[in-house]
């Protein structure tokens, strides 16, 4: 009987698992996309490997097909497994991935400082060090940007991308208000004054004269630019001449108001394709989805068509060309099984050849030569004039995020009250200070 | 010969109560299993990462009653826990009250009584993402119907526009939009709970010459006090629950809350999966658990008193 | 005689009048997304005058979401995920209730005060560490999570329960002194009494696996395992001012939800007041 009963029972689980079993199957099919291996890879059947590398946006962001197109030229016998992990909360994913014991990865894309600094205070990545040494490379072709990056001496991440901030501006915008082009030598007085002159504040044909993002970058880092600063310092009244700017500015309707873009969640590119706003600062990724979006026909040419680049503008007595740098990095993962070949691949990728690569696409390479920055320049699409070329050469490059410890926290504080001082639910004395006091405890 | 038979019965009634067990258990198993593997289990786990010091990759370290300790000093913790309150005690009352009046009116006879039924519930059955962003819409501060209402008909001036999303008002906000949604759900249980009113109650009542307001005082309300009270229950933990109504309403396009709408689910969620601060995380969440805790007890309580009367 | 009608007449208006009011509130955001759906952006926001019905109706809306993210592909998923979950979780849960309302057992009490104390538990505060269980059995960007996450939930057994003890006793012991086994029993005589509150947890257990936005952002990562609640707020990320487009998705989001409600709302309050009340 007992029996009978027993036996019924693990049929019964069975089912269950096998229905559970058969209802995952729609998912894991079309899991991983894999690039077909190559044709030309037979000749060492012995060494085929595969390296899971997680990234995102791969539909809209040409170069990851490109770099692992190339890769399979160079590596016939290493086949680029890609996962596609989403851009919204990529670093966040990837480390609830990366937690406890049995991810796939060989290769991750590093995509910000905090989380770099999340992953490697989980002791997921491995200490790139010895490759380094062993393969001779020589790291000052990053420009002191991997300076960084390194935690107590140990380097973690290879920077294949490096981003910059300029200003973008719409010249039709200029054109019609009559107003002069912004110049790659303005200081913030003459930056404001610019914005305000082109601004136009009838009802219900707004043109803005300058658009931030909702992110705490677009406004706190101007003052970082006299590299006198930096968001670890645990005292940030540096932050507010310039929140006083841009909060006067939305206040006069020179800018969007906070709130509106927060609410909307509006996004930088649709604002700056709507062709009401005259200039917006903002990173070189920019420049490549401007380009390929005018292209492709999803911004109307009428409205955003006509723009061009300049440098940010600096504070007084300091050299024009400094901005802030972004950096996006490759890293391998501590339990990978291809260590070796996984670092060819992140060396390949951000060596001079990943950099023509990226180069190609409109992105900016973590290497800069002189050499990319006119393949950029002469891009189908890049604005003609001698001014976006010439905003291409950076003179300081400060990271938005520097390595921290505990970055992700303060990088959290600084987001909250940024958010509040914006959507003026506090003055801007009482935000400094209040992310002067959090921080401080974060330190102690 | 009567032992053997006694024996036999015994044993016969033994192997009755286990085929009755093992049918019962048969009948349990495909729930309870899961249940067990993917609820019980947590929830262990859930109250031992209190107590510890873990970020899901390095050694776990027992930190006794550290992460509780430092609950206390934590701004962001304290911001969140008003905030979760606030809203609570704003949501249930005024819930409560809509959905009952609702319920009362679509108890009555009257035309496209189902109609009306069907689209209270709309709200609550509506994907959130989608409603949330109807309303960001609707009440958006420049552009908004809401305030283009105030700015047109009421000639409140362009700079007074309400912000909806920001300050004080953004729990305002939380709790009109949860009203909004949630008043259907309750109201088809308020229905419900009406059902259970013997009908003669209130025909004795008209012929005692009973009014419709000392009908509704002395005959509904009494004969509802169950449902209130279960329902004040169930909307309370629900409340105290909230995480992705603020996250759409007031996180912007960045998906974050700064303290003026923080809610101890978003700082659970927020230090687990964004600082990896699991042991803390789980402070926080039994904070949670001891206020919906409390709130069932008193549940118990008031439900053992109402069964006795 | 007169007053007294005149009375009932003006109470009759009042009602009315107040019900107005509640359907204005409760439909008014869904008009406002019906017609903001088939507009341009511009025209969204466009409030003086403002139009319900477009002069040109953009319908092209409803073409465009399908083709600029993959809509189609949420739908998949999350239909699948809605049905396999719907499905177990009525399954289970019925043939648990069954025992706990209609058999005795040995620890029947214990087992059921397991259910109950977790109904007040809020997933959230055990949601990390059944992350971190999950990761470990593998389950991690599986759809697979997202079932063993909402199929066994203590609520559906303890509503079924709820109406299986108003079932009177004495159906069951007739059939079992005509010998018909205990799954005879279920199967023929108290599933196909138990309508209404099948009805109330499907209706339940569909909106719920539906609309679930946390789960899924927990456990679903890669693009191709997405649900329509994470596409449609990743959507409208990306593409903030197109208002038209997301209203549109938004409406499409809608419509398989009203539908299971429509079907089977007639049970609904039947369901609800034969189950949930009297707990």
């Amino acid at each position: 009987m007992k029996r009978k009963v027993l036996v019924l029972l693990l049929c019964l689980s069975l089912a269950v698992t096998m229905l559970a079993g058969c209802s995952s199957q729609p998912g894991s099919v079309t899991a991983t996309p894999t690039t077909a291996p190559s044709d030309g890879g037979s000749q060492t059947p012995e060494d085929k490997i595969t390296l899971k590398w997680a990234l995102w946006d791969y539909d809209s962001t040409p170069y990851w097909g490109a770099l692992i197109e190339e890769y399979k030229k160079v590596k016939p016998n290493v086949t680029i497994e890609y996962t596609d992990l989403g851009s919204t909360d990529y670093m966040t994913v990837l480390a609830a991935e990366l937690s406890g014991s049995g991810s796939e990865f060989d290769v991750v894309t590093i995509k910000d400082v905090p989380g770099y600094a999340t992953l490697v205070q989980k002791n997921t990545l491995e200490p790139l060090e010895p490759y380094i040494q062993a393969a001779g490379i020589d790291l000052s072709l990053f420009g002191g940007i991997t300076d960084q990056v390194t935690v107590d001496g140990k380097l973690y991440e290879l920077p294949f991308r490096s981003d910059f901030w300029v200003i973008f501006y719409n010249k039709d915008v200029f054109d019609r208000a009559g107003v002069d082009y912004p110049t790659n030598d303005m200081t913030f007085e003459e930056y404001d004054e610019l914005a305000r002159k082109v601004t136009d504040t009838t009802f219900g044909s707004e043109v803005y004269g300058a658009h931030y993002h909702t992110w705490r970058s677009a406004v706190q880092l101007f003052g970082i630019l006299d590299g006198k600063h930096s968001i670890l310092d645990s005292d940030y009244s540096f932050f507010e001449p310039y929140y006083n700017m841009v909060l006067n500015q939305m206040k006069d309707g020179v800018a969007m108001p906070y709130t509106d873009v927060s609410t909307e969640g509006l996004h930088y590119s649709a604002a700056f394709a709507n062709g009401n706003i005259a200039m917006l600062n903002m990173g070189s990724w920019f420049i490549a989805t401007l380009i390929s979006s005018l292209e492709k026909g999803d911004y109307d040419p009428e409205l955003c068509g006509n723009w061009g680049i300049v440098k940010y503008p600096h504070a007084e007595g300091v050299e024009p060309g400094s901005t802030l740098g972004t950096i996006t990095g490759l890293s391998i993962t501590a339990v990978s099984d291809h260590k070796q070949e996984a670092f060819e691949f992140i060396k390949w990728v951000s060596g001079p050849e990943g950099a023509a690569v990226m180069a190609r696409t409109g992105n900016f390479p973590a290497i800069s030569t002189e050499e990319v920055k006119s393949i950029i320049a002469g891009l189908n699409g890049f604005p003609k004039d001698e001014q976006s070329k010439e905003a291409l050469e950076v003179s300081n490059l400060y990271l938005e995020v520097p390595y921290a410890p505990n970055v992700s926290e303060i990088n959290a504080i600084l987001d909250t009250y940024h958010k509040m001082i914006m959507s003026g639910e506090i003055s801007v004395e009482e935000g400094i200070a209040a992310m002067n006091e959090e921080v401080a405890k974060l330190k102690k | 010969m009567a032992s053997g038979t006694s024996d036999r019965l015994a044993r016969s009634r033994k192997r009755r109560t286990l085929k009755k067990n093992l049918v019962a258990y048969s009948f349990i198993a495909p729930n309870f299993i899961g249940f067990a593997v993917f609820t019980l289990v947590p929830i262990t786990f859930a109250f031992l990462l209190a107590f510890l010091e873990w970020d899901g990759n390095n050694p776990i370290k027992f930190v006794g009653l550290e992460n509780f300790q430092a609950l206390v000093k934590d701004k962001f913790f304290i911001a969140s826990l008003k905030n979760t309150i606030i809203y609570s005690v704003g949501t249930v009352p005024l819930t409560l009250v809509t959905s009952l009046g609702l319920a009362i009116i679509l108890n009555k006879e009257i035309k496209g009584r189902a109609f009306f039924r069907t689209l209270g519930f709309f709200p609550y059955v509506a994907s959130l993402v989608a409603v949330t962003s109807v309303w960001t819409m609707v009440f958006h501060s420049s552009k908004g119907p809401v305030n283009a209402i105030l700015y047109y008909l009421f000639n409140v001036p362009k700079e007074k526009l309400p912000n909806w999303f920001t300050g004080n008002l953004v729990l305002v906000m939380l709790i009109l939009f949860s009203v909004w949604r949630f008043m259907g759900y309750y109201m088809v249980m308020f229905l419900a709970g009406l059902q259970t009113i013997p009908r003669e109650l209130y025909e004795a009542g008209t012929i005692d010459g009973a009014n419709a307001w000392q009908r509704f005082r002395y005959i509904t309300l009494p004969g509802l006090k169950p449902t209130t009270f279960l329902v004040s229950v169930m909307l309370t933990i629900n409340c105290f629950k909230i995480y992705d109504i603020a996250v759409m309403l007031a996180g912007g396009s960045t998906n974050t809350l700064s303290v003026s709408s923080m809610v101890l689910v978003y700082y659970i969620y927020q230090n687990a999966f964004n600082f990896w601060k699991l042991g803390y995380s789980s402070a926080v969440a039994m904070v949670l658990f001891v206020l919906v805790l409390t709130v069932t007890l008193i549940q118990f309580r008031g439900q053992s008193k109402y069964a006795n009367e | 005689m007169v007053s007294n009608k005149a009375l009932k007449f003006l109470s009759k208006t009042i009602l009315y009048l107040i019900l107005a009011i509640m359907t204005a509130i409760m439909i008014l955001p869904f008009l406002w997304m019906l017609s903001s759906s088939v507009k341009l952006d511009r025209e969204v926001f466009n409030m003086n005058p403002f139009v319900w019905i477009p002069e040109n109706p953009r319908w092209k809306n409803y073409v465009d979401i399908w083709t600029k993210v993959p809509f189609f592909k949420y739908v998949q998923n999350t239909v699948f995920l809605t049905i396999v979950v719907t499905g177990l979780q009525i399954l289970t849960s019925s043939f648990a209730a069954y025992a706990f309302a209609k058999l005795d057992f040995s620890h029947k009490n214990r087992i059921f005060f397991a259910y109950i104390a977790t109904i007040a538990m809020p997933w959230q505060v055990y949601m990390v560490p059944q992350f971190l269980m999950m990761r470990s059995f593998g389950l991690n960007d599986k759809l697979l999570a997202i079932i063993c996450l909402q199929a066994f939930s203590a609520f559906g057994v303890f509503l079924m329960r709820q109406f299986y003890l108003s079932i009177p006793d004495s159906l069951c012991e007739a059939a079992r002194i005509d010998g018909m086994s205990e799954y005879g029993i279920y199967a023929k005589i108290m599933l196909p009494l138990s309508k209404p509150a099948i009805a109330t947890l499907t209706i339940f257990t569909f909106v719920a696996t539906w609309n679930d936005y946390l789960g899924p952002l927990i456990y679903l990562k890669s693009q191709d395992k997405k649900t329509i609640q994470l596409g449609l707020k990743m959507f409208i990320n990306q593409y903030s001012s197109e208002y038209g487009l997301i209203m549109a998705g938004s409406v499409m989001s809608l419509i398989p939800v009203i539908i299971v409600f429509l079907a089977l709302q007639k049970y609904f309050v039947e369901g609800i007041a034969s189950t949930g009340i009297k707990g």
